[in-house]
């Protein structure tokens, strides 16, 4: 018998703030956190949402060598969860559930310039950039000693380790779980890597905070952003036990592998996962209110997961709220999954709906009922979807549903 | 400035820990670095000083033993 899994933490370093409530009305009053970061001579200039984060809050100069910038946000993410959620001590029942794409990027930045420099690279490189590393740290600031895993899956990462803790709480393997993710890769080789794939918004805009534009005629491309998000699961039983703020029931996911191409797109794909994700959570298409939308803002994808959505919702379309909170806080690639997550929670325990900003005109091509006004209640909210779909083809679904 | 003040000024840059509470004789470990840091701080060390460090040294575990052993290197290199 599966148990059903409710989220009572939310833990965020996102570029809209560190705290949930403030989070989303910053998101709910269309405040984006996209700026233009100029790095000078011939390179092209970007547009970056960065996390305001300070690590001193979290962390003292001794306990910082060879802790990335990508485990520092995921510590204080995972912790300030773990507060949210009243939870004194977690201990071998706990598992933790870091989403992350790259890694430690300044690390390898830094050991790479170093190497080019003078041949000296900094002896904590290894250990600062390996993927896991943020799991680690996590793990070891609460003390968690029960399985401490890392999925990097591209931009499902935070999503299929989000699915997978609450598998092995449904499952009774854990009595907890921290999942979420963690990405800070504003770094500028990284940057300039983005810029060489030709997927990045145009970021000679007039007005930058509005670059990134989803499901927009005009959009040219994702805007990088950074961060780390983090949700503490447990079972239905044990929160209604122990008097606990129950944010919202983590009702099921779904996961698919296109297994096309590894960069582009494919609605059959998203279609699988979105159809096993209701399935897993036992709701129909009409049963969902909401859809927290990959929506990168790039010329292709939009179109196709509006096209998995008509596949998927049909005649029903037109009761899906939509939007791409991207168009605010970037993407933020292996954590993307799990700010959005923490967002598409809050849009079902505050019954509102964050809009798709920056929408001049809609793209014909992305028939979706998309909401473009700040401000849009929506009570009723029984369930809602969070959709992240990753180069390699890879796509993970979440569903949310109301507690009463 | 010394050798042994230079290497508290470095580890009170490296890891904000106040000057005046280093003392010669101090272990590097009793002031909280860990191996991890110890391992960034003689990194920042031979930055610094423009020296390489031996391996396998035990007299680096006190802050006198890795000042000498630096001003033995500087010493090494002038001739």
């Amino acid at each position: 018998m599966k148990r059903r899994v409710v989220i009572t933490g939310l833990g965020l370093v996102s570029p809209q703030g560190d705290t949930p409530d403030q989070v989303f009305d910053a998101l709910m009053a269309g405040h984006s956190a996209v700026t233009r970061l100029d790095q000078g001579g011939a390179t092209q200039a970007a547009l970056i949402a960065p996390a305001p984060f300070d690590a001193a809050r979290w962390f003292t100069r001794l306990q910082l060598p060879g802790v990335d910038r990508v485990s520092q946000l995921a510590v204080a993410a995972a912790q300030m969860a773990q507060n949210d959620a009243g939870l004194a001590k977690l201990d071998e029942d706990t598992g933790v559930y870091v989403g992350t794409g790259m890694g430690g990027a300044s690390a390898i930045e830094k050991a790479f310039n170093t190497h080019q420099e003078s041949g000296r690279v900094p002896p904590l490189t290894v250990p600062a950039f390996m993927p896991n590393a943020a799991a680690a740290h996590v793990a070891m600031r609460a003390k968690i000693h029960g399985p401490v895993l890392t999925y990097s899956i591209a931009c499902a990462s935070a999503a299929v380790a989000i699915s997978e803790a609450a598998k092995a709480v449904a499952r009774g393997d854990l009595e907890c779980a921290i999942a979420g993710g963690s990405e800070a890769l504003l770094v500028p080789s990284v940057i300039r890597a983005w810029q060489a794939l030709q997927t990045l918004a145009n970021p000679n805009s007039d007005d930058p905070s509005r670059g990134c534009r989803p499901f927009s005629a005009d959009r040219s491309g994702l805007v990088l952003g950074e961060g780390a998000a983090f949700l503490v699961l447990e079972p239905l039983d044990t929160a209604i036990q122990r008097g606990a703020r129950i944010y919202a029931e983590l009702a099921g996911s779904g996961v698919s592998c296109d297994a096309v191409h590894l960069t582009k797109p494919d609605a059959a794909g998203q279609v699988r996962a979105l159809r096993a994700a209701l399935r897993d959570s036992s709701l129909e298409p009409s049963d969902i209110g909401y859809c927290n939308a990959h929506g990168t803002a790039t010329i292709v994808g939009d179109v196709v997961e509006s096209e998995a959505l008509q596949m998927v919702w049909g005649h029903d379309l037109d009761q899906l709220a939509v939007s791409s909170t991207k168009s605010m806080h970037g993407h933020l690639l292996g954590a993307a999954g799990a700010l959005e997550a923490a967002i598409t929670t809050m849009a079902v325990w505050r019954q509102q709906l964050p809009p798709n900003m920056h929408t001049s005109a809609q793209d014909p091509a992305c028939a979706i009922r998309l909401i473009t006004e700040p401000g849009t209640a929506a009570s009723g909210l029984r369930a809602a979807i969070s959709n992240s779909f990753a180069f390699g083809g890879t796509n993970a679904v979440l569903v949310f549903r109301q507690i009463n | 400035m010394n050798t042994l003040e230079e290497l508290k000024q470095l580890i009170h840059q490296s890891f904000d820990i106040d000057p005046a509470t280093l003392t010669p004789e101090g272990l590097l470990s009793d002031y909280g670095l860990d191996s991890l840091a110890l391992g960034e701080l003689l990194f920042s060390v031979e930055d610094h000083f423009d020296l390489t460090l031996p391996d396998a040294r035990t007299d680096i575990k006190s802050l006198e033993g890795l000042a000498a052993l630096i001003d033995e290197l500087k010493a090494q290199k002038a001739t």
